[in-house]
């Protein structure tokens, strides 16, 4: 989809791209006839369900069905219908809002905001770590989630740092407010977090410090786990080796830190195409992009930033590359975007999409990247990352198009629950 | 001015040697032709819808719906399709059209005495650093390159176009502004130095220029010429303003009284941060633009000892919406670049707007164009694009103020400057 641009003679201020390219989603959408709905159910007795009505709902969904206006049904903590008016079921309280877009919650894969301390992120007496679990270092009262929550963030991967090359198993969580750790958890351990090459080059441990060394680390047991899993050997379910045997039989993904082309394609083949994980390249910057075509074919998902750009590019050829429209180019689907918060704020996270909009991707793609794309690249897309029934209710209510930082979030549910109010928290950011 | 023009020609976008293309001087005239020109004037309409404006010697000769100008036939015609014309962005501080603090060079802060009004930032321009190409390729054409904040008068700055290679063909002004510095940074050039003798030093030396240029007024001062107050010359004749580094009511609230009330010369307050607009009533009535940055926000929670967020509701405030609020018009953006890129100057509007700045009145992008060149005295030359003017034209896919917006081609004194297509991106 090309970037439309609103033309001469409409609004000015509010030169808005994604709303054209909307618009020719929505009218594709109705026009197919193909959406057969179930009639909506009343709410029984002690139910609690929310019917917002706005003036756009964008799903994220398969079809990328925009609906203009729309309603959204909450029940409980999930989402019962999105779609078209239509008569709301008995039960519900209704929410007005036409002046504002309902969108998925933004879904960050790789963020650090968790623990409080950076020396609770790298635990750095060996090199690999499959037995450790960020979990205990998760506290749901951590400031910086307030703010997360804030910017529309509703589910995040907090996982531990890159100082190791195996540095464990991060938790999905979502950032909910007066909410304890069984109540925010989604999925624990969430997947594994691998970092392929350049930061735990620093300090490897007793392996050296070179690429070399890192690989035949991870190899080490990368195979011998793989060999266990296969032969049903009951000795590899224990504490140090049980959740990565899970990656080996694709029950949990792994999160790749990797950066330049020959780290981007020596990870994706390393985890894609040599052991069969369900791998997601984690950065890939720098000049990652030019491995592209080779992650493309290869079918690893991308979750680029907090870099959106390659500023060797610039100085060494005079070109200006944005990434994620780099990898899309080259025919990658499933490209996300991340913070690796707290080095771009956890808030900033759909700034990541603006800026790689600005830097050539298109605009609604972008608004994928930061909801359905992440979601399904990292086993999320039942739960999470667009508005379909049955999917958790984690929802945002924006002034506009949420990638125009000249738009403000008005209200936050996650879970069904209310998490965030402008008008009744103020804007943090 | 011959000189000017005959280097203009010389090194215009035809290259070394081939006769000016359409548009530049001593060219054929060139017609571009858009869906949208944002024109924004001081005063009047904004804009025209389905436009064109015409271009010779480097000048816009008419501008206005199609159906309404006559395209003459020896201008060339560049059909520009949906895309939308705005003025050349001007960014009234700016320390990055020279060696830079931040590439390990300090030529801009001279650290010797406290007040050096004789000072000139002209000898560090260097049209050929790097932040300049990038400039251009973010749409903004023209500077305000002054010295630092070091010290209480750093000296005069230097309004300069960043399109060229040549100092001389860049010169829009020399000097192009008086900087002060009243408070905040000059502290560190010595101990004990504070508010109120940094008033004090500066009311002083103000006062004695302003006697010198009196004396001389009209006549030249020949053998008497004194290079320290030589440029109270222009200050007195309302060519060229103070720019002034502030911050804090307080020290708005002196540069307003001081140099616009008791000296009665022009002058705009820059940073204009940390509740400096709430002397926008005094500002307003002085007649004083302010101009914000590189901070957007006060991020200041209602507490401690000094309300900064003035107790609103929220705890972020953004300071163009908080001068615009109380009742103030001239509201312009600038990086204080390298602080915040020099290239992302339009950017600074968008969160101007983010933090609650009404821009119905498009008054995000008169920030960064006709407030500006108003306040620093050059409107005459740049800053919208009416006839008469320099052909400083931005060629946008869409409303700059939105971020996700490229410049797609620049035009500066009518000779493409940037072409994104051809050159590929910077920016």
């Amino acid at each position: 989809m090309a970037r439309a641009r609103v033309g001469a003679g409409e609004s000015m201020t509010d030169a808005r791209p994604l709303l054209a390219a909307l618009l020719v989603c929505a009218c594709r959408a109705a026009g197919s006839g193909s959406v057969v709905r179930a009639p909506l159910a009343p709410l029984t007795q002690g139910e609690s369900g929310l019917a917002i009505v706005a003036g756009k709902v964008l799903t994220l969904d398969a079809e990328k069905q925009v609906f203009d206006p729309g309603l959204v049904l909450v029940r409980g903590d999930k989402i019962a219908y999105a779609g078209a008016l239509t008569e709301i079921p008995a039960g519900y309280e209704r929410l007005d809002a036409p002046d504002l877009w309902v969108h998925p919650g933004f879904v960050d894969l790789h963020t650090h905001i968790h623990a409080a301390g950076w020396h609770d992120l790298n635990d750095m007496v060996m090199p690999l770590n499959p037995g450790l679990r960020a979990r205990p270092t998760i506290d749901p009262w951590e400031e910086r989630l307030e703010h997360a929550r804030a910017a529309g963030v509703t589910t995040m991967f907090g996982i531990p740092g890159s100082g190791t090359s195996l540095g464990g198993f991060g938790t999905v969580y979502k950032p909910e407010r007066d909410a304890g750790y069984e109540e925010i958890v989604v999925r624990d351990p969430g997947g594994m977090k691998v970092a392929q090459n350049f930061n735990p080059q620093r300090s490897a441990g007793d392996l050296g410090n070179s690429w070399a060394g890192l690989a035949f680390g991870l190899e080490y047991w990368n195979d011998r786990i793989e060999r266990r899993v296969a032969a049903g050997d009951p000795g590899v379910e224990n504490h140090q080796f049980a959740d990565l045997a899970k990656v080996h039989r694709g029950e949990l993904p792994v999160l790749i830190h990797c950066a330049s082309a020959e780290g981007v394609a020596a990870a994706t083949r390393m985890w894609k195409l040599r052991y069969g994980t369900d791998a997601v390249i984690t950065h890939g910057c720098w000049d990652g992009w030019r491995a592209a075509h080779y992650t493309a074919a290869a079918g690893i998902p991308i979750n680029a930033g907090p870099r959106v750009e390659n500023l060797t590019a610039m100085v060494r050829e005079n070109r200006f590359v944005g990434i994620a429209h780099e990898y899309l180019k080259a025919g990658n689907e499933l490209v996300s975007l991340n913070t690796d918060s707290p080095v771009v704020p956890e808030e900033e996270l759909f700034l990541q999409g603006s800026w790689s909009s600005r830097m050539g991707a298109d605009g609604y793609t972008m608004l994928a990247a930061l909801t359905t794309h992440p979601a399904r690249s990292f086993q999320l897309g039942e739960r999470v990352g667009s508005l379909e029934p049955g999917k958790d209710a984690d929802l945002v209510l924006s002034s506009g198009d949420p990638l125009d930082p000249r738009s403000r979030i008005e209200l936050v549910i996650i879970d069904g629950r209310v998490q965030y109010s402008r008008a009744k928290d103020g804007a943090l950011f | 001015m011959l000189a000017t023009i005959v280097l203009a020609s010389m090194a215009g976008g035809s290259g070394a040697g081939g006769p000016p293309e359409a548009g530049e001087v001593g060219g054929p005239g060139l017609a571009l032709l858009a869906a949208k020109i944002l024109t924004v004037p001081y005063e009047g309409a904004q804009f025209v819808d389905h436009g064109v404006v015409l271009v010779k010697d480097g000048k816009i000769t008419a501008i206005g719906p199609r159906a309404e100008v006559s395209i003459p036939a020896d201008h060339r015609v560049v059909d520009l399709g949906d895309s939308w014309l705005t003025p050349g962005f001007i960014d009234l501080h700016c320390h990055s059209a020279g060696p830079s603090l931040y590439s390990g060079v300090n030529d801009l802060n001279d650290l010797v005495y406290l007040v050096n009004p004789d000072l000139r930032a002209a000898p560090s321009v260097e049209p050929h650093v790097y932040d300049m190409r990038v400039a251009i390729a973010g749409g903004i054409t023209t500077v305000l390159y002054i010295p630092g904040s070091g010290s209480n008068i750093g000296g005069q700055g230097i309004l300069v176009k960043t399109a060229f290679d040549r100092f001389e063909q860049n010169l829009v002004r020399n000097p192009g502004s008086m900087k002060l510095a009243q408070w905040g940074n000059p502290e560190s050039w010595g101990p004990g130095v504070g508010m109120a003798f940094e008033n004090w030093n500066t009311r002083n030396t103000i006062r004695r220029g302003v006697a010198y240029a009196e004396r001389w007024k009209d006549q030249d001062p020949g053998n008497e010429k004194d290079l320290t107050f030589e440029a109270f010359r222009d200050l007195v004749a309302r060519k060229i303003a103070f720019s002034v580094h502030t911050q804090v009511y307080q020290v708005v609230l002196m540069t307003i009284t001081m140099i616009a009330g008791e000296f009665d010369l022009p002058v705009f307050t820059d940073h204009s941060e940390i509740g400096g607009w709430l002397a926008a009533p005094e500002a307003l009535k002085a007649g004083v633009p302010a101009i914000v940055g590189p901070r957007t926000t006060d991020h200041v929670y209602s507490r401690g000892f000094i309300n900064w967020a003035r107790n609103k509701h929220e705890g972020v405030r953004g300071l163009a919406a908080g001068w615009q609020e109380l009742g103030m018009k001239d509201i312009g953006f600038n990086t204080d670049s390298p602080v915040v890129p020099q290239e992302e100057l339009p950017v600074q509007a968008t969160m101007g707007v983010r933090y609650g700045m009404d821009d119905s009145g498009l008054a995000a992008l008169r920030g960064l164009t006709i407030v500006p060149a108003r306040a620093a005295k050059i409107d005459a030359r740049v800053g919208s694009l009416e006839v008469g003017k320099d052909a400083d034209i931005l060629v946008c896919d869409g409303y700059p103020i939105d971020p996700r917006t490229t410049v797609q081609r620049v035009f500066v004194n009518g000779i493409q400057a940037y072409d994104g297509a051809r050159e590929g991106r910077r920016w």
